[in-house]
């Protein structure tokens, strides 16, 4: 995976992306116990705004010989799924990134706040299951939290789960 | 309402997953891939490969 993550790396670097972050349950697996997944998850803000972001990173990918897969490129054998930034939370958890660390290689990864606040946007079942799970497992800050949550009207949507608080 | 004892089980529950969340990431992920395995031996599915960490 390390591999995949300094391709990403590079591609910020060659301006293929202008920033980006590890969202999904990679991201999710960096703060709570390990979660199944199969994809590497990656929001990202594109170098141009148009039509098609995904344009230059397929082209880029292409030019690695990189192979797509249904809506994943797989890098360094990795399914890295690319997902522009889609509205402002999403923004803000990109430029708001953390950095990791895996075998010596530094990527970016959203915040566990933002996790929880875009879960909760996004709103399916597994996403209430991993806000819980993140709640639960004291990674998340919460009054950073609760600011994200105002500011992108999300506060009666984390009350409609039940903060975390009574979970199995 | 939960019961004493049904408490006591899911605070142990909690405990595991605490402790899980503590592993340094690259344990995490070599555990992500053991449950792809794991999957894998279930149902297999051409687009949900295991990982080649």
């Amino acid at each position: 995976m390390e591999k995949a993550l300094q391709v990403i790396e590079e591609m910020t670097r060659l301006g293929i992306i202008k920033s980006y972050a590890i969202g999904g349950g990679i991201a999710a697996t960096y703060y709570i116990e390990p979660v199944l997944t199969y994809d590497l998850d990656i929001f990202f803000i594109p170098a141009q705004e148009g039509l098609d972001e995904l344009t230059p990173i397929y082209e880029f990918a292409r030019g690695r010989g990189y192979a797509e897969q249904a809506e994943a490129l797989i890098i360094e054998g990795f399914p890295v799924q690319f997902i522009p930034a889609y509205n402002d939370l999403v923004r803000e958890a990109v430029a708001d990134a953390a950095t990791l660390t895996y075998r010596g290689s530094k990527a970016n990864v959203v915040k566990a706040e933002y996790l929880v606040a875009i879960a909760l946007q996004t709103g399916r079942a597994k996403d209430r299951e991993r806000v819980i799970r993140l709640l639960d497992g004291g990674a998340v800050d919460r009054t950073v939290l609760a600011g994200v949550l105002e500011k992108h009207a999300l506060v009666d949507k984390l009350k409609k789960i039940g903060g975390g608080t009574d979970e199995k | 309402m939960k019961s004493k004892s049904a408490e006591a089980v899911f605070e142990k529950k909690r405990e595991r997953r605490r402790r899980l969340a503590q592993l340094p990431f690259e344990r995490k992920i070599e555990i992500v891939v053991e449950l792809q395995k794991a999957a894998a031996g279930i149902r297999e599915d051409a687009r949900r490969k295991v990982w080649p960490i």
